[in-house]
């Protein structure tokens, strides 16, 4: 099992307190693993929620328009990098 | 189960379609409605998953074993909306007689420059509301639709108004649809959503519904609380002939769902819808036009 950086589990964090998955602990998610479908089974719904939480936090928005939010949503991996890059605080 | 609705055959409706606009273009509207007889007398013949559905809805709607006659008209009246949604489409609204109720909620809504969710259902004609929307009123109304199911048709249709088709919002599974959803009432768009399908693997809340406990999607009433924003309800109404009437009502200001409560709360606002589209229902059971087993009744 491969561990998660310091942010990422922050990232984790954030995920888990956002989209109730209280049967989840942060540590033990898989950075690579696909966010939506197979894998955590995100859906729709739990992006924006999920997106909504990331601005707040973070301070920035993720746009409908972004030709990339399939990529930046694709694992937790990918979302960190991307919040890293983008976070105003 | 009742995610039935996405495997049904499309093709056939878009055939009748076609031909039903074909006789419409070039002998008009009265043409076309002759010709709707035929067809739902095909319809009542072939679509033998669509006639199951109607009569097990239409012996929960009617409180008896339902007759042919039931089921040809329930048929006709999904038929008879389906030409009209040709005019709808095309802008020519001259020629119905839309009866508006609580039309004054929308107006203020409108007035008021703040986003909303519009959410119908697929009882009756949601698009003699959208062309009233956006064709007569210019409301910045934006549509959430699930385009993948049923593709030949949304591309038929789109054809014929493409500055409608733009307004769609195309529900993808990934990120970008909510997002935009969001963006949209941000700007203080009306965005349309129906509540009353449920597509497999979405979250869903339990409603009594006809007497028995159904699935509804959660997604429209967490989306409105998600945005903070009011949900309007609207039912547009086939009465018959060229005849339809157009209903609004609040269901909320604003959705507030607390952490430790979210299902239950989630299942209160879901049950007022499901209660209301009930109610219409009964106002004009042949308006319904879920034609599959909606209860999951036939489900071993």
């Amino acid at each position: 099992m491969e561990a998660l950086s310091p942010f990422e589990l922050d990232v984790a964090r954030l995920l888990v307190e956002t989209l109730h998955l209280e049967h989840l602990q942060p540590k033990d998610l898989q950075p690579e693993d696909p966010l939506f479908g197979e894998g955590l089974g995100l859906d729709s719904i739990d992006a924006l929620e999920l997106a909504l939480a990331i601005s707040k936090a973070y301070g920035f928005q993720l746009r409908s328009e972004d030709k990339e939010n399939r990529r930046i949503f694709a694992s937790l991996r990918a979302l960190s990098q991307h919040i890293a890059q983008q976070r105003t605080r | 189960m009742s995610g039935n609705w996405a495997k049904l055959p499309e093709r056939g409706n878009l055939t009748a379609l076609r031909l039903i606009h074909w006789i419409t273009l070039h002998m008009g509207r009265p043409a076309g409605r002759a010709l709707l007889y035929p067809i739902t007398f095909y319809f009542l013949l072939t679509a033998t998953a669509a006639r199951r559905g109607s009569q097990l809805y239409l012996r929960r709607v009617l409180g008896r074993k339902p007759r042919l006659r039931d089921l040809f008209r329930h048929i006709h009246c999904f038929a008879a909306t389906l030409l009209d949604r040709l005019y709808f489409l095309s802008g020519r609204l001259d020629r119905f007689d839309v009866r508006l109720f609580n039309d004054q909620l929308i107006l203020d809504q409108a007035a008021s420059g703040q986003g909303c969710l519009l959410l119908g259902s697929h009882l009756g004609s949601f698009e003699a509301l959208r062309a009233l929307g956006v064709t007569v009123k210019h409301f910045p109304i934006r549509i959430l639709m699930n385009t993948e199911h049923n593709q030949g048709m949304t591309r038929y249709l789109s054809a014929l108004n493409p500055a409608l088709a733009e307004t769609v919002i195309s529900i993808s599974g990934g990120p970008d649809s909510l997002l935009k959803v969001q963006e949209s009432v941000a700007q203080g768009c009306m965005v349309g959503a129906l509540g009353d399908r449920v597509v497999p693997g979405e979250k869903t809340v339990q409603c009594r519904f006809f007497g028995q406990d159904t699935p509804f999607p959660a997604g429209p009433l967490l989306l409105a609380a998600l945005t903070g924003c009011p949900v309007i309800l609207f039912f547009g109404l086939y009465r018959g002939n060229n005849r339809y009437d157009a209903h609004f009502e609040l269901l909320a200001e604003r959705i507030d769902l607390d952490r430790c409560h979210r299902q239950e709360q989630l299942a209160e606002w879901a049950q007022r819808y499901a209660d209301r589209l009930e109610h219409y229902a009964r106002l004009a059971p042949y308006n319904w036009f879920n034609f599959y087993d909606y209860w999951a009744e036939d489900a071993p």
